[in-house]
């Protein structure tokens, strides 16, 4: 399993001894370890993996939000393969994953580089870029909208450039990315946060040495920084291309619930939701695709830490 | 938490007459990367907080401002705190706010605990099925939400805990990716200092609670904070656990305000604004813990 | 070892174990359709996004109805504007549905089917005649017998439009379009004088627009769709000529009724659908708009307008069907309705109700013309969405429109495609 990966036990070239815990610990209180664990699993066992079990049943049935299913077999599946908006989903999904990762990667920790050092005011700054994240995403959404309009304020600036108007709200290819770009902007201070906490695990001796060197900050950035933070960086890309994939919101909110001009910026999630939710909600079909969500998820989740494995021998 | 006597590590005494501008290690940083960096800063606030400015500034114009106007006005000709007052009036939102606040100090106090507990226990102690364990938390942040929300309910009331604040807590009391979060944290320290306290004669609880946790603050400000802002922001799933609308919470409150027969943008507006600065209030307070926190503990002592 | 996978196997058991058959409504406390008996006990009544503005209405309401009924008492819920199908949906597959609902005739549909809303033909049959006809009727399911909630608010409104537009365009601001062909006519001016600028139409067509403009949306039995003939293509390829003009909105692909609401309000485009109630907010919102503003009748070409109306429906599991029934009657009778109608600019749906004065007499104003014009053209009004016609087969609807209006299938093409998808939908339904 590549999952210890994830962790990243190197920090920084320091050599972690321990990267295998002492057998010896063991000894001492054999039950302690599920003790610590048990809160955890109890509460995910019951209240995420529990339900999800129900969904892995459903998605073999025809159940309706009031109806009971019968049980069907693969139909859902078979249906899935002819069914024009799941491929549609499947490219949205799989495309915002290729649009927002790579930005969700190297921009917060640009960004945490930035907001580092302990420069008057920087505690106003730090607090001021995390604002985006703290927003509800539905008043994100109505701002956006706003701006991104054929006569918002985005659109009077590029016609004052010269540029001229934009349809960022009525191209389908447009309306994504806009999208896109607003899961960046929000997702900024989140991995912000989780690379400020990993850079300050650099050792400064690192840097000193790197600096005496005469090494300039790009070089001590591509040789002390990155290998330094880059188990966090895993985590990171793993962490937003999940989310990515399990898009909902932000193109729900930009592109409209049917999901753009004629339903081509649908993703997965909003397929999902829009298949299965309310009263006349096909629950069968929508955990048929819920199931593939997951398995995609999980199949992208082992992709990210293989690629961690093979740059790390 | 002792954590203010965390100061940052000042090694050159402020003595100067000019007050001396330094980095986080104690050192000066140059002039010209100064302004550098503070012409960086201000773009990216430009970028991160205008539309924050915008809704801010709709919500302090007044009742006879045109909202709607094109070019539309930034700034409010005759502002005022009336629509915060109409916000109170309309709904009420100290007891709304109040119900948020417990949900979300609970969902802090079983995301801090939980977390760091499962995540030592991922991270640090040896036992068969820990890759099982680890695995379940994998796959339990991997589930998608949107299809499972129902079943969640139905396993609430057959527990009895539809219709209270509990039920609104439970399901993400102890998140998945914060206990991936702290076990990687854990992961991150050396081991030698535990080795230390172990050949001390420590015993598993000691060593977690005295060396191990402390050393993470960081992260678990981290999570106290991604804790607190889930369960301020959650919509769907109070809104179909409670029942009462004495229990409602912010979210589901401040929905209020979205008229059935017409909009008043600038109540929205207001709404939003109640909404957001407790949270970045909190942030701006807890900023500086894990900024410092990770790292200086056990690393240096 | 065997220690820790012991207690792992428990756990695990334990958690699959513990809530288990959270599958399936499974509701066997079924009450009695039988409301004749004593009025008292408690019940519970949900209403949708009303506390807000109206608390102290539903407050006197449900003293005056304890007081009429001593033994009862009612427990009064308000859901929030967004997320009430969602949440109707958890309460009816968990069981927990309140006594007495505030819905629309599209979520009474999907909740009689499953035998959750009472049969008001059998338990309230003596009360039918105190309603509109039509409005009784917008709670009956094709397919099935019976209706299946109180007729409750109805709601139903004119055509704005921005006069200073209209006048730079060159149209007489005096005389907006009356006529389907009219309308088409000066969209397509204004778009063509404005250099594409300024749209007239801010939404592409729904159902309801099928519907007002004389397409027959079911056939008799509603058991299917058919929307597909002559007249709905000619709807849609008109539609199509004026997106290609720019005289519909190039955003309306994509637009909700809020956005279009702002649109207008930013002058952007021309019309706005909208009720008394849009009045009070253009005052508020849009001071300047407010005095360009002109009013004129909904465009239909079958002589019936339409309207929307809210239900009030019990659920057919309650404990106490008697003072259920009684309570849901109390909230929608006319005394009641009419009181409640002046409070907020909407229309009772009791008979007789409409002649009040207070829905006949001009006092000049504008709210006042707008509500006695409604009034008048609400006693022949037609719920004209198809209350089996379900969120999933507006989607279906609106993006197979898209595609005829984006030029990619034939607007012929694309309603065949729409009808056959909502009839695959309704016979998912069940």
């Amino acid at each position: 399993m590549a999952l210890s990966t994830l962790s990243g036990k190197r920090i920084a070239g320091k050599a972690v001894s321990g990267a295998r815990p002492p057998r010896r610990v063991r000894r001492q209180l054999p039950t302690s370890p599920w003790l610590f664990a048990a809160p955890g699993l109890l509460i995910t066992g019951v209240f995420i993996l529990y339900p999800f079990v129900s969904t892995v049943i459903n998605s073999f049935t025809d159940r309706r939000t009031l109806i009971p299913g019968q049980f069907v077999g693969l139909a859902n599946f078979r249906e899935l393969l002819h069914d024009d908006m799941f491929w549609i989903g499947l490219r949205n999904s799989t495309l915002y994953v290729l649009g927002v990762v790579p930005a969700l990667v190297i921009l917060p920790l640009l960004l945490a580089l930035l907001v580092q050092k302990n420069i008057p005011g920087i505690t106003f700054f730090r607090s001021a870029f995390y604002t985006p994240v703290v927003a509800s995403i539905v008043v994100v959404g109505l701002i956006w909208v706003w701006l991104l309009d054929e006569r918002g304020l985005i659109n009077s600036l590029l016609e004052a450039v010269g540029i001229g108007r934009v349809g960022f709200l009525s191209d389908q290819w447009l309306l994504l990315l806009s999208a896109m770009a607003v899961t960046v902007w929000k997702g900024l201070g989140y991995y912000m946060i989780i690379y400020l906490a990993a850079l300050a695990n650099v050792p400064r001796e690192l840097h000193e040495a790197a600096s005496v060197d005469g090494a300039g900050a790009v070089r001590r950035f591509l040789t002390v920084t990155v290998p330094a933070v880059r188990s966090t960086m895993v985590l990171v890309g793993a962490l937003s291309s999940v989310a990515a994939f399990k898009v909902f919101s932000e193109v729900y909110l930009m592109a409209g619930p049917s999901g753009g001009p004629a339903g081509e910026d649908t993703t997965l999630v909003m397929l999902v939701q829009r298949t299965g939710t309310g009263l006349t909600g096909r629950v069968g079909y929508a955990s048929a695709l819920s199931l593939v969500v997951f398995v995609v998820t999980v199949a992208l989740m082992l992709l990210v830490l293989r690629a961690d494995r093979r740059e790390e021998t | 938490m002792s954590l203010a006597e965390k100061t940052p590590p000042v090694r050159e005494a402020p003595v100067a007459r000019e007050p001396r501008v330094t980095d986080e290690h104690g050192r000066r940083v140059r002039v010209w990367e100064l302004v550098l960096r503070y012409v960086l800063l201000l773009a990216v606030l430009a970028l991160t907080v205008g539309p924050f400015v915008w809704q801010l500034s709709t919500s302090l114009k007044g009742p006879t401002e045109d909202i709607f106007s094109s070019p539309p006005k930034f700034l409010p000709s005759h502002p005022t705190l009336h629509n915060y007052k109409r916000v109170a009036d309309t709904i009420p939102v100290w007891d709304y706010a109040f119900n948020s606040l417990k949900v979300a100090a609970a969902n802090v106090v079983t995301n801090c605990v939980g977390s760091a507990l499962a995540g030592y226990a991922l991270a640090r102690l040896r036992y068969r099925g820990r890759r099982i364990a680890t695995l379940v938390f994998i796959l339990a942040m991997l589930v998608p939400v949107e299809g499972i929300i129902i079943a969640q309910f139905t396993t609430m009331r057959e527990l009895g805990l539809n219709n209270t604040l509990i039920g609104v807590v439970l399901p993400g009391c102890i998140g998945a990716m914060n206990v991936l979060l702290m076990r990687n944290a854990f992961l991150n320290l050396p081991y030698e200092i535990e080795e230390a306290a172990y050949v001390d004669g420590a015993n598993v609880w000691q060593r977690f609670l005295r060396i191990a946790l402390p050393s993470v603050k960081g992260t678990l400000a981290v999570v106290a904070i991604f804790a607190f802002m889930g369960a301020w922001d959650d919509f769907l799933w109070p809104l179909i656990v409670l029942s009462d609308p004495s229990k409602f919470t912010l979210t589901i409150g401040l929905n209020y305000l979205h008229g059935t027969f017409a909009n008043d943008e600038r109540l929205v507006a207001a709404g939003t604004v109640i909404a957001v600065a407790p949270l970045i209030a909190l942030f701006a307070c807890l900023q500086r813990y894990f900024f410092r926190g990770v790292g200086e503990g056990a690393v240096k002592g | 070892m065997p220690t820790s996978r012991r207690t792992f196997a428990a756990a695990a058991l334990a958690a699959l174990v513990l809530p288990l058959s959270a599958c399936g409504s499974g509701n066997d406390d079924s009450g009695s359709s039988d409301a004749s008996g004593k009025v008292e006990g408690d019940i519970t009544f949900q209403t949708w996004n009303l506390k807000a503005n109206f608390k102290s209405y539903f407050d006197g309401l449900i003293a005056d109805f304890e007081k009429q009924y001593p033994g009862t008492h009612v427990k009064w819920i308000d859901q929030p504007a967004e997320g009430y199908a969602d949440k109707i949906s958890a309460d009816a597959a968990g069981g927990t549905l309140p006594d007495v609902v505030n819905v629309s005739p599209d979520l009474v549909a999907p909740l009689a089917k499953a035998g959750l809303a009472l049969d008001l033909d059998k338990a309230a049959a003596k009360y039918k005649k105190e309603y509109l006809a039509g409005a009784w009727a917008s709670h009956q399911i094709p397919g099935m017998t019976g209706t299946y909630a109180f007729p409750w608010y109805l709601n139903t409104g004119p055509l704005f439009y921005n006069k200073s537009l209209f006048k730079k365009a060159g149209l007489d601001a005096g005389s907006p379009p009356k006529t389907y062909d009219e309308l088409f006519a000066d969209a397509l001016q204004m778009a063509k004088k404005s250099d594409g600028k300024v749209a007239t139409l801010a939404n592409v067509p729904t159902i309801e627009d099928f519907g007002r403009y004389g397409v027959a949306l079911m056939n008799k039995e509603g058991t299917a769709f058919t929307f597909n003939d002559a007249k709905g293509v000619q709807l849609l390829t008109k539609y199509k000529e004026l997106y290609d003009a720019k005289a519909l909105d190039p955003q309306a692909l994509t637009a909700t009724p809020e956005s279009s609401g702002k649109k207008f309000l930013t002058e952007a485009v021309a019309m706005n659908p909208g009720s008394a109630l849009d009045l009070g907010n253009f005052k508020k919102q849009a001071p300047n708009l407010y005095k360009n503003i002109g009013i004129t009748d909904q465009i239909t070409s079958t002589g019936h307008v339409n309207m929307y109306v809210m239900g009030v429906m019990v659920n057919s599991k309650t404990k106490h069907t008697p003072a259920a029934v009684a309570f849901a009657h109390y909230v929608t009778d006319a005394e009641h309705q009419m009181s409640f109608a002046k409070k907020v600019a909407i229309f009772p749906s009791t008979a007789g109700s409409l002649d009040d004065p207070y829905f006949t007499k001009e006092d000049g104003t504008d709210e006042t013309r707008v509500r006695v014009a409604a009034a008048k053209s609400l006693k022949t009004a037609v719920n004209y969405t198809p209350v089996l016609f379900s969120e999933q087969m507006k989607t279906a609807l609106r993006n197979e429109v898209a595609k005829a209006l984006q030029g990619k299938e034939s607007p012929k093409e694309a309603l065949d495609n729409a009808v056959k998808q909502c009839n695959t939908l309704l016979a998912q339904q069940g």
